[in-house]
C-alpha cells in the first residue's frame, strides 16, 4: 500500500455527475485501478490515468438524470406546466402569434430606447477622474443675465486657482479654428473647425488616451501640437506610422494670414463618440501668449471653458457658495477699464455667480445649451423619449394581460380538472405566471433580433453610434434584460393568472366559465388606455409635422430662397472688390453682397445706447454688411434708405430694425432717420442712423426677432474692423440654374473665380434655406421618431382589439346566429358586433383629445411662432384612428356573420 | 435466435471472462484478465456499462461484498454468470462450429 490519494477534484467530479446506486462500487474500482497504476507506472501518469477514466465514465447509463435520481414533485410540476403551455400555444396558433408580435414589438421599441438614453445619459464617462471634474459656468453678461452660459473669460481660471486651494487644477480649452492647416509646405490644404487651444495641465484633468508622445510635457512649449489619430491618418495617409510622426511639423494660417510651424508633440486616440469635447487637434494655450498677456485679464472674451479637478473628500456644494464672491472682485478691473462701470453697474444687480457643473451631467443636462466645444445632449428628447419607450411598452404588456385572460374560457375546464385533482390556487398562479415569463422571454429574443436589424436605421436618424453586440456583452446590460423578463413577465402574468386560478371548478367544469371571466371592466378599462395613447400619441405627431411644416414656410421678412453663400471670405484679405465684381459677372447671379455673418447665426452683438442724456443701455445684435446684401436679402425699408455706395459719408452710418427702435425708447411716430446712437463702452463715437428695416429673422423662427443694428463694412471706428469671417452671398437667377447640374457648374465657376485669386483658401459653401431648415433638425428628427412609435402604439393597440374581437365572436356566436335565424341582416348584425367596441373608442377619444391638446400645447410654447392648434387636426387624427380600429373589428365581424347559423347553433 | 438472446463481440468476450473468472468477477479482475489472456486494452467505463447491459439481459447476476483496506474501503460488485448466460455461450459456441464444419477443409500440405 502506498499514500497517494487519486485527484480530489476528479472524485468530486464524478461524484457529481455519477446515479447514486453506481457511485460505490465503481469508485472503488477506479480507485484499485489507481493503486494498481501508481505501482505500473508512477504516480503523475496514475492521476492522468484516473482523471480521464472519470471522463470515460461520463456517459448515458451512468450520468444521472438532468432532474435528479429522486424526483421533486415541483420538478415534474415543472415540465408538465412547460408542457402545457406549448400545447396551448399551439392550440391557439392566431393568438400566439398576435402575442408573441405585439410583445415583440414592444419590448424592441422600449429596448432601442434603453439604447438610446443609456447612451446619453454616459457621456464623459470615460474620464477616469470624471467623478472630480467640474466645469465652470457663469451668467450670460451679454444678454439675459438670468441664463447661464459654459463660456468663461480667462481671468476666471486665474482667480480660481489664486483663491481656492481646494482644486487640484484648473485648466482652460478655448476654440480656436476655423483655420487651415498644411502637413505639408502647403501641398494640400485643410480647412479645421475644431482646434483647440489646450494649457499644460489638461491631461492631468482629462482622460483623454495619448497614444504616442509625453502627456506630462506636451503643451509646456508654444507651438506645439497633438493631433488624434482620425486627423494624422487624414494628413499622413492611413498608413502613415503613427509613433514616426511626433517631431514632424503642420503650419496653420493665423487669423492675420500669416503662417505658423506647429511641432506635432503627440497622437490622440480618436475622440469617443460620448465626449462634450470634440476637437481634431489641440494646439499648447501658449503658442497665443502675446494674446493672453494682453487679455488675460479680461471677464470678457468668453471663449474659454474653464474646467476644474476638485481634491478628494471635498464638499462641492459648499466650495461653490464659497467661490460666489470672486467675481466681484476680480472683475472690477474689466467692469472699470473697458466699460467705465463698477461691477455692480455692469451687472445691473443680478448677481454674477460661478456655477459649478458635474462632468457627468455637463451633456445629458442639455444647458447651458452652446458652450461651442461639442455636442449638449437634450433633456426633452430623452423624456419624450423614455415616456413614448414606457408607453409603447405598457401597451403590448396590456395587450398581452388582455389577451390571455379574454382567452382563458378556452382553459376554464383544464382549470377545473386541476383543482378537482387537488391543485392549490398558488400552483395555478405559479403555472400561468410562469407561462407568461416564457412568452415575454421569447419575445425579447425577437425583440433583440428586431433592434439588431434596425439599429443602423436608428443610428442614422440620432447621429449615434451604438453598438448593440457591444452593449449586449455586457453582463450588466445581460442582467438587466434577465430582469426585465422576470419583472414584465411577472406583471404581465398576475393579473391573468389571478383571474384564470379564481375559477370555480363545479362551474366551469360544467360549462358555465362564461360567468366565470371576471374584470371585464378591467378589460375594457385596458383598451381604452391602449387607445387613449395611440390616438394622443397620432394628435401629437400631427402637430408636430404641422409645426414643422409652418416654420419652414414662415415669413422671415426677407427672401432665404436661393442665395448661395461662400465661406473663408475674411482669408483674401479685407479688401474684395475685385473678387465680387469678379463674380458679379457671372450670369446666373443677380445680386453679390458681402456680410460679417449669415442669417441665422448673427451672435455677434454689443452693448448700445441713444446718444441722448439719460438713455438706456441695451444689448443688441451687430452685423457688418454693405448695402448690396440687404437688396440681395429684399428686406424692406419703413424709413429712410439703404447704403449707397457712391455715398462715402455712410462708411460710419447705421441701420436699424425696428425691435431696435422699440428697445433704444424712441417712439413710433417721430422721426427716426437722423438720430444717433452709439456704444455703451463709453466710446465717443456716435453713429447717425439713416434707416429702418422691417424686422427679418437673423435667428432660426424658434426665437423672437432680436433688436439688430447694421454696420457698414467698412467702418473703421468699430472695434472689431479688420477681424471676423466675412461671407459673399450670391443670389441665384433662378430662370438661369434649373436643375441640379446646372447648379453644380455655377457653383463649379465661383470655386474657379476663387481659386485663381488664392488657391489657398479652401472652398466652402451653403443655401440660406437649408441653413434655416438645419435650425429645426432636432425637432424633424423627433418628428420622424414619434411618428414611428406612434405607428408601433397603433399596430400594438390594433392587435389587442383584434384579438378581443376574435374573442367576442367566439363567446356571441350563437348570439348572432340566432338574431340571424330571426332576419337580421348582415349590416345589422356588424352594427351590433361593432358598437360594443365603438363605445369604448368614444371613451378612448374623450380623454384623448384634452390630453394631447395640453401635451402639444406645452410642446409649441418652446417656439416664439407657433402653428394654429386647429380642430380639424384632432378631427382627422380621431378619424383616422376610428377607420383603422373598425376595420380591425369588422374582419371579426363579417366572419362571424357570415356563418351558417346553422353551424353554429345545431350543438348544445 | 431472438433480439434479446444476440451478444455483440465485446458483450460474449465478457461473459466469457466472467465464467472463467468464477467468483471473483468484477470491473478491475476482468480489465486484467483481458490483458492478461487476449492482450487487449480495454477501458474500465466500456466493461462496466456492458456488465450492467448483460445484467439487464438476464445472463449476469450481481451481488455487493469483500470490502477491504485498499480501494478507499469501497464494496465491490461481484457479478455471475446465469444459466441462462451458460446456456447462450454453450450456444453460441455450437453455432460457430457448426458454421465451421460447413467451410471447405483447409489442406496444409506439407509435401
Amino acid at each position: 500500500m502506498n499514500n497517494q490519494r487519486p485527484p480530489g477534484l476528479f472524485i468530486w467530479f464524478f461524484q457529481w455527475y455519477c446515479r447514486k446506486n453506481l457511485q460505490e462500487f465503481i469508485l472503488g474500482d477506479l480507485e484499485e485501478q489507481f493503486e494498481q497504476d501508481v505501482e505500473d507506472f508512477g504516480a503523475t501518469k496514475a492521476r492522468r490515468r484516473f482523471a480521464w477514466n472519470v471522463i470515460r465514465f461520463f456517459r448515458p447509463g451512468i450520468v444521472r438524470p438532468i432532474f435528479g435520481s429522486i424526483k421533486l414533485n415541483n420538478t415534474g410540476m415543472f415540465k408538465n406546466m412547460m408542457t402545457l403551455a406549448w400545447r396551448n400555444a399551439l392550440r391557439q396558433k392566431q393568438f400566439t402569434l398576435i402575442n408573441l408580435f405585439g410583445l415583440t414589438l414592444g419590448i424592441a421599441a422600449c429596448l432601442m430606447i434603453s439604447l438610446y438614453v443609456y447612451d446619453e445619459l454616459n457621456y464623459d464617462k470615460f474620464h477616469t477622474k470624471a467623478d472630480r471634474i467640474y466645469r465652470v459656468n457663469q451668467p450670460s453678461i451679454w444678454g439675459d443675465w438670468d441664463e447661464m452660459i459654459a463660456s468663461t473669460g480667462p481671468n476666471v481660471a486665474t482667480a480660481l486657482r489664486e483663491e481656492v486651494p481646494e482644486f487640484e487644477e484648473v485648466t482652460r480649452v478655448m476654440q480656436i479654428g476655423s483655420l487651415v492647416v498644411t502637413p505639408d509646405q502647403k501641398q494640400t490644404i485643410f480647412k479645421e473647425d475644431r482646434i483647440f487651444g489646450a494649457e499644460d495641465n489638461f491631461f492631468k484633468l482629462f482622460g483623454f488616451t495619448l497614444l504616442h508622445g509625453n502627456a506630462q510635457t506636451a503643451f509646456s512649449q508654444p507651438n506645439s501640437i497633438v493631433l488624434t489619430e482620425e486627423t494624422a491618418s487624414r494628413y499622413f495617409g492611413d498608413d502613415a506610422v503613427m509613433a514616426d510622426l511626433v517631431n514632424q511639423t503642420v503650419e496653420i494660417k493665423e487669423w492675420d494670414g500669416k503662417w505658423k510651424s506647429f511641432k506635432i508633440v503627440g497622437i490622440l486616440k480618436n475622440i469617443p463618440e460620448q465626449s462634450h469635447l470634440q476637437f481634431d487637434m489641440l494646439a499648447s494655450m501658449s503658442s497665443y501668449q502675446d494674446q493672453m498677456d494682453m487679455n488675460g485679464w479680461k471677464w470678457i472674451w468668453n471663449i474659454f471653458g474653464t474646467y476644474v479637478l476638485v481634491k478628494p473628500n471635498v464638499d462641492v456644494a459648499q466650495l461653490e457658495k464659497r467661490i460666489q464672491g470672486l467675481p466681484a472682485k476680480w472683475a472690477a478691473p474689466t467692469t472699470e477699464r473697458i466699460f467705465n462701470q463698477t461691477v455692480e453697474e455692469f451687472t445691473k444687480g443680478h448677481p454674477w455667480t460661478l456655477e459649478l457643473q458635474s462632468l457627468g451631467t455637463v451633456y445629458s443636462d442639455g444647458s447651458p445649451a452652446d458652450h461651442g466645444l461639442g455636442p449638449t445632449g437634450n433633456p426633452l428628447f430623452i423624456k419624450i423619449f423614455t415616456a413614448i419607450g414606457v408607453l409603447v411598452l405598457l401597451l403590448s404588456a396590456i395587450n398581452f394581460m388582455n389577451l390571455s385572460t379574454a382567452r382563458s374560457t378556452g382553459r376554464a375546464k383544464e382549470v377545473g380538472v386541476r383543482k378537482v385533482l387537488g391543485s392549490a390556487r398558488t400552483i395555478l398562479v405559479n403555472q400561468f405566471i410562469l407561462e407568461s415569463i416564457m412568452y415575454v422571454a421569447l419575445a425579447s429574443l425577437l425583440g433583440i433580433g428586431l433592434v439588431f436589424l434596425s439599429v443602423d436605421w436608428f443610428n442614422m436618424l440620432t447621429f449615434k453610434e451604438m453598438d448593440l453586440v457591444d452593449l449586449l456583452s455586457q453582463p450588466t446590460v445581460i442582467l438587466a434584460i434577465l430582469a426585465f423578463i422576470l419583472i414584465v413577465g411577472g406583471l404581465a402574468g398576475f393579473y391573468p393568472a389571478m383571474v384564470i386560478s379564481a375559477f370555480k371548478p363545479v362551474q366551469a367544469l360544467k360549462g358555465h366559465s362564461g360567468h366565470a371571466i371576471g374584470g371585464k371592466w378591467v378589460r375594457n378599462g385596458l383598451v381604452v388606455f391602449q387607445f387613449t395613447v395611440s390616438i394622443a400619441l397620432i394628435i401629437c405627431a400631427a402637430f408636430v409635422q404641422k409645426q414643422l411644416k409652418y416654420v419652414s414656410n414662415l415669413d422671415l421678412g426677407m427672401d432665404k430662397e436661393n442665395v448661395l453663400q461662400i465661406h473663408n471670405i475674411e482669408q483674401f484679405g479685407f479688401e474684395t472688390e475685385q473678387l465680387k465684381s469678379q463674380l458679379e459677372s457671372i450670369p446666373a447671379f443677380t445680386k453679390v453682397g458681402k456680410s460679417f455673418g449669415l442669417p441665422p447665426n448673427i451672435l455677434s452683438g454689443d452693448r448700445y445706447m441713444a446718444a441722448e442724456v439719460n438713455s438706456e443701455v441695451v444689448q443688441m445684435n451687430n452685423v457688418r454688411l454693405e448695402g448690396d446684401y440687404l437688396d440681395l436679402l429684399h428686406v424692406e425699408f419703413v424709413e429712410g434708405r439703404n447704403y449707397d455706395s457712391s455715398r462715402p459719408a455712410d462708411k460710419y452710418k447705421v441701420i436699424i430694425n425696428e425691435s431696435a427702435v422699440k428697445v433704444l425708447g424712441w417712439s413710433d411716430e417721430a422721426e427716426i432717420v437722423g438720430k444717433k446712437i452709439a456704444l455703451a463702452s463709453g466710446d465717443e463715437d456716435e453713429f447717425e442712423v439713416i434707416g429702418v428695416v422691417k424686422d427679418f429673422n437673423i435667428h432660426s423662427a424658434k426665437s423672437n426677432i432680436s433688436p439688430l443694428v447694421m454696420i457698414n463694412h467698412k467702418n473703421d471706428q468699430v472695434w472689431d474692423y479688420g477681424a471676423g469671417l466675412s461671407f459673399f452671398s450670391l443670389k441665384l437667377n433662378e430662370s438661369r440654374v434649373q436643375s441640379s447640374a446646372l447648379l453644380m457648374e455655377v457653383i463649379q465657376q465661383v470655386e474657379e473665380v476663387l481659386a485663381s485669386a488664392d488657391a489657398t483658401v479652401p472652398f466652402e459653401y451653403s443655401f440660406m434655406d437649408q441653413e434655416f431648415e438645419r435650425a429645426f433638425l432636432f425637432e424633424q428628427r423627433m418628428g420622424v421618431v414619434l411618428s414611428v412609435f406612434t405607428a408601433l402604439a397603433l399596430v400594438i393597440g390594433c392587435l389587442g382589439l383584434f384579438g378581443l374581437a376574435a374573442f367576442a365572436a367566439d363567446r356571441r356566436v350563437k348570439e348572432l346566429g340566432i338574431r340571424k335565424v330571426l332576419g337580421a341582416s348582415i349590416t345589422e348584425l356588424w352594427v351590433s358586433f361593432s358598437s360594443e367596441f365603438s363605445s369604448l373608442l368614444i371613451v378612448a377619444v374623450l380623454i384623448a383629445g384634452p390630453l394631447s391638446w395640453y401635451c402639444v400645447d406645452q410642446w409649441l410654447a418652446n417656439f416664439a411662432y407657433r402653428t394654429t392648434i386647429d380642430w380639424w387636426v384632432f378631427a382627422v387624427a380621431i378619424i383616422g384612428a376610428f377607420m383603422v380600429a373598425i376595420a380591425t373589428i369588422t374582419y371579426q365581424s363579417l366572419k362571424v356573420a357570415y356563418k351558417n347559423p346553422v353551424n353554429s347553433l345545431r350543438d348544445e | 435466435m431472438g433480439r434479446t438472446n444476440f451478444l455483440g463481440e465485446f458483450e460474449e468476450l465478457i461473459l466469457t471472462v466472467v465464467l472463467i473468472l468464477n467468483d471473483d468477477a468484477y470491473g478491475n479482475t476482468i480489465v486484467s484478465a483481458i490483458k492478461e489472456h487476449q492482450n487487449r486494452e480495454v477501458n474500465l467505463s466500456s466493461v462496466h456499462i456492458t456488465l450492467y447491459r448483460l445484467e439487464e439481459k438476464g445472463f449476469l447476476q450481481s451481488d455487493m461484498g469483500g470490502a477491504t483496506q485498499a480501494r478507499g474501503g469501497r464494496r465491490k460488485r461481484y457479478f455471475r454468470i446465469t444459466n441462462a448466460g451458460k446456456a447462450l455461450l454453450q450456444e453460441m459456441k455450437d453455432a460457430r462450429t457448426s458454421l465451421w464444419e460447413l467451410t471447405p477443409q483447409l489442406k496444409f500440405s506439407h509435401e
